[in-house]
């Protein structure tokens, strides 16, 4: 049984091809990256899996069960996280809240129970205390003690990716989607953020889809690389047969770098 | 003073009930009085034909106001392909044309008698000169009751949690697996339930037709937008400025009365454009 | 809200003036042939003044009878309701469609001030009289009109005679007044200032409603605090719910006197939950219940041709809005013309059935400046306190 599989997905936005005939397997706990030039349709990818968009044909296959159709809040609770391009952040909300909203799926009272946060033995109480102890996991793990109760609006842009991020993991999920998720940030930010990921591979058991530019970032860390061009596939392999591709020289690295 | 409060409270309360489908969807539901209308003239037949006593109507009542919201947006507002913001709230117009054409047709245009189960001769003066009314101690007493669960709610609750969530940032909360569906129709039925209360209070105060919600309903909105739509707390203080400025007019330039609310509203546009207490938090770009 | 509603008539009157326009521009059909005489009424059976269309319907069962007994001079009369919604632009385009589709030969009643101002003028252009608006406005009869007859007592005359019976008979020398901020209210406010002024005596509180508002407790509290004996109302029916119901709750007790637009005693009496018992209305009609042989005969008729409907103030002020038209009828004779008619009605003198006596010349259209005065009771009940009673400082009969 293939952990996570997509198969021949095509979407099409008023006549223009954005995804083409898009096919590729991805090896549980191992990190798959998707390159190519800007509008070359990565992020539509991800829009598809989660649910945003729904793709005109093809299908997405988590152990086995097609994601197609499902809306993103199912796909959430399928396991699928991930982070945004641009960063999609509850702003007027704390970090820790930002954070704690992750854990919502996770949290089994009701709507009316969880009001009753009375006693600490409740269930309610029980649930809050875990669900808090996990995301105090993931603060200290992505260092942002400093800004757990600042709001999100006040931070700078590398500490917001870093929130997403962590907002992600609080989801528990088996699959990570990250979205650019160095975009912003400065070398040493970056350094940092491959050596999480790493962590997060590895510690946290996930399989992670990345999508980047920063090429040494991508070489260094990926399983397997898919590089594609105009919503269509170039070339899929290991970093060493991808950074030899012809087609790939000369349709990302050999140019300026695209950011 | 103290019935130009209580007052106040109610729109306070009945703008409360526009602010949480606000908060959740940004929509402003014009259709909210005639909503709280149309569960007021359910009350109403549940009181006057099958003649059953009031608290078992209420109770009626309320479960079908709460069904009454989630199916108004369940019908109308959640088939819209790609809504604006401007495009829903133009479709809660045409929910208020409807409902008040139902009731028309049901009820008939005739004002009916309403009343809470109150002793109108019954008040209180604990100090000299300030009457304080049985209708008055009730509206301050659900006030108070519906502010504390909304504040529990909004604050400890998941749903709660997933509404203000979903206000902020509607792809990220579904994205973290919050079903925004559920959220806007919960959101509807608690604001339709909100104002079906504050419906009656209109109600019982005046009378029962198709169109008596409308006056309440501007008054509630500027009501909600002294209070910057979004902080529920501020709309209640919003509302109960209303009710004692209006009063305070009222008494001494009665000319004036009906339309100072909107001079004050036009006032706080220019000065404070958010609201007055506002925290807003624009989305940077 | 206020946009909201603006649109909604601005279309209602874009599609009345664009159905206008597809007719053709001849002379409208004739209002009258061998066999029948068209008469109309608009009348909101439907939408927020619909408790008024009673008296489109009251106008009914006056040609009912009229037909039963063998109809005018061997002709029938066609009777036409058209629902206008209590919507001016409406009005319009219901009256045009009787007048260039129908033909009709006279207009009766119509409730509503602003939506009879809307047909006044196109109803004179077209020479049809209309007889006994259901309405009082100064602006229908001055200046003259000379298709317009009204029946409809003045509200600035009624409230001198109010205000004459308060001082007069209840001997109350502190009153008050809570008129509704508009022509109706003003009149009010006018005619009970004229008459205090004999008396060299002034209101101690003039307390203005806007008709929507629905939150009076600081204008009650006002009126308690400046003693007054009595209230006058010149307001409509919510807004005097909500000035009874508050004043119940602050415990302020005067003697409530109100226009007769509140005189349908079982109505306000049900809406204010039994408060308007010992109110004092004037009346532009005879009580209910009264032995006056010509109530007895159309009371039984309604018993007989229409049933279902209740016996109220405002279904019969429909028939004697529309008597003064049947006996102009009946007068101008077989050789029916629009000229016979409108002699016949410019000399009604002291022409009374259910209501008050009318009298017409060519100079005056208003027909009357009499009411009744007459007391809710208990249970709704009628009490009349003084019958016809004119006002002897009505202005405009100078």
């Amino acid at each position: 049984m293939d952990h996570f599989k997509c198969e021949n997905l095509s979407i099409s936005f008023g006549g223009l091809k954005a995804v083409n005939n898009v096919s590729f397997r991805v090896e549980k706990n191992s990190i798959f990256s998707i390159i190519g030039p800007n509008g070359s349709g990565k992020t539509t990818i991800f829009n598809m899996i989660s649910g945003i968009y729904k793709p005109d044909q093809g299908r997405i296959l988590c152990e086995s069960q097609d994601l197609v159709g499902f809306t993103p809040d199912r796909i959430a609770r399928r396991g699928i996280a991930r982070t945004f391009q641009n960063i999609e952040l509850f702003s007027n909300a704390t970090v820790m809240d930002n954070l704690l909203l992750g854990r919502h799926i996770h949290m089994q009272t009701g709507i009316f129970t969880g009001a009753c946060l009375w006693g600490r033995r409740s269930k309610a109480a029980r649930e809050e205390i875990l669900n808090r102890e996990i995301v105090e996991r993931i603060i200290d793990f992505l260092d942002l003690q400093s800004v757990r109760d600042q709001y999100v609006a006040n931070l700078p842009y590398g500490k917001r990716k870093l929130v997403e991020l962590g907002r992600a993991l609080a989801l528990e999920p088996n699959i990570l989607l990250l979205d650019e998720p160095s975009a912003g940030m400065n070398t040493e930010e970056k350094q940092d953020l491959n050596i999480w990921i790493k962590d997060i591979q590895i510690d946290f058991k996930v399989t992670i889809l990345l999508i980047e530019h920063d090429m040494n970032m991508i070489m260094g860390i990926s399983d397997r690389i898919y590089a594609m061009s105009q919503g269509e596939k170039i070339v899929e392999g290991t970093p060493r047969e991808v950074q030899s591709h012809p087609e790939v020289i000369r349709a990302y690295l050999g140019e300026e770098h695209p950011c | 003073m103290v019935e130009g409060l209580a007052i106040g409270a109610c729109y306070g309360l009945f703008a409360t009930a526009v602010v949480i489908i606000y908060k959740t969807s940004e929509v402003v539901n014009f259709a909210q009085g005639e909503m709280a209308m149309f569960s007021a003239f359910v009350a109403f037949h549940i009181l006057s034909v099958y003649e059953w006593p009031f608290w078992a109507a209420f109770v009626i009542t309320m479960i079908f106001s709460i069904l009454l919201g989630i199916l108004i947006e369940y019908l109308f507002l959640r088939p819209a392909k790609h809504p604006s913001i401007l495009g829903l709230i133009v479709i809660t117009l045409g929910v208020e044309m409807l409902l008040m054409g139902l009731a028309g047709w049901k009820w008939g245009a005739e004002q009916k008698y309403f009343s809470l189960p109150l002793n109108p001769s019954v008040t209180y003066e604990p100090v000299k000169g300030m009457i304080v009314t049985n209708w008055a101690i009730a509206v301050f007493a659900v006030t108070a009751f519906i502010m504390l669960f909304l504040y529990v709610f909004f604050k400890y609750s998941k749903l709660g949690i997933a509404m203000r969530a979903t206000q902020q940032n509607k792809h990220a909360a579904k994205i973290m697996g919050i079903r925004t569906e559920r959220v806007f129709s919960f959101a509807w039925g608690f604001s339709s339930l909100i104002g079906a209360v504050a419906g009656m209070f209109f109600a019982s105060r005046a009378t029962l037709d198709p169109a008596f919600m409308m006056e309440p309903f501007m008054r509630a909105f500027a009501a909600a937008y002294w209070g910057g739509l979004m902080s529920i707390p501020g709309v209640i203080i919003g509302g109960g400025l209303m009710g004692l400025i209006e009063n305070f007019f009222g008494y001494y330039w009665p000319h004036w009365k009906p339309i100072v609310a909107f001079i004050v509203i036009i006032l706080v546009l220019c000065v404070r454009p958010s609201g007055l207490f506002a925290k807003h938090f624009v989305k940077k770009v | 809200m206020m946009f909201k509603k603006k649109m909604v008539m601005s279309l209602i009157a874009v599609l009345a003036i664009l159905s206008v326009a597809t007719m053709t521009q001849a002379a409208p059909p004739a209002g009258f042939d061998d066999n029948e005489i068209r008469i109309g009424q608009w009348g909101p059976q439907t939408g927020p003044a619909a408790p008024w269309g009673s008296v489109a319907r009251g106008s009914k069962l006056l040609f009912d009878v009229v037909n039963e007994e063998g109809g005018i001079n061997g002709r029938k009369i066609k009777y036409f309701i058209r629902d206008d919604m209590y919507n001016p632009a409406q009005t319009v385009a219901v009256v045009k469609e009787l007048v260039e589709r129908q033909g009709m030969f006279a207009f009766v009643g119509g409730v509503g001030a602003a939506c009879g101002m809307a047909v006044k003028d196109y109803l004179a252009a077209n020479k049809i009289p209309w007889v006994g608006p259901s309405a009082a406005d100064q602006d229908f009869v001055n200046p003259l009109n000379p298709y317009l007859f009204a029946v409809y007592p003045l509200y600035r005359d009624e409230a001198n005679i109010l205000t004459k019976y308060i001082v007069d008979k209840l001997k109350m020398k502190k009153i008050g007044i809570l008129y509704q901020n508009d022509a109706y209210g003003k009149d009010g406010l006018e005619g009970a200032k004229e008459r205090l002024a004999t008396y060299k005596m002034g209101l101690v509180a003039e307390i203005p409603v806007e008709p929507t508002e629905k939150d009076l407790a600081s204008q009650i509290l006002r009126l308690k605090n400046s003693g007054a004996e009595a209230v006058l109302m010149y307001v409509n029916p919510t807004a005097a719910v909500i000035a009874l119901k508050t004043s119940a709750n602050v415990g302020f007790k005067p003697q409530w006197v109100s226009a007769n637009t509140l005189s349908d005693y079982p109505l306000m009496f049900k809406i204010t939950g039994g408060l308007f018992e010992g109110v004092i209305t004037g009346a532009f009609g005879e009580i209910p219940d009264s032995k006056n042989p010509l109530m007895v005969k159309y009371r039984d008729a309604a018993k007989r041709l229409n049933p279902q409907e209740r016996w109220g103030t405002f279904y019969y002020a429909g028939i004697l809005f529309a008597d003064p038209i049947v006996e102009a009828l009946k007068k101008a004779g077989r050789n029916l013309s629009a000229d016979a008619v409108m002699k016949a009605l410019n000399s009604i003198k002291d022409y009374q059935t259910i209501g008050p006596k009318i009298t017409w010349t060519e100079k005056q259209h208003q027909g009357t400046d009499s009411v009744m005065i007459q007391k809710c009771g208990p249970n709704a009940s009628y009490i009349q306190l003084q019958g016809w009673t004119s006002n002897d400082l009505a202005t405009w009969k100078k």
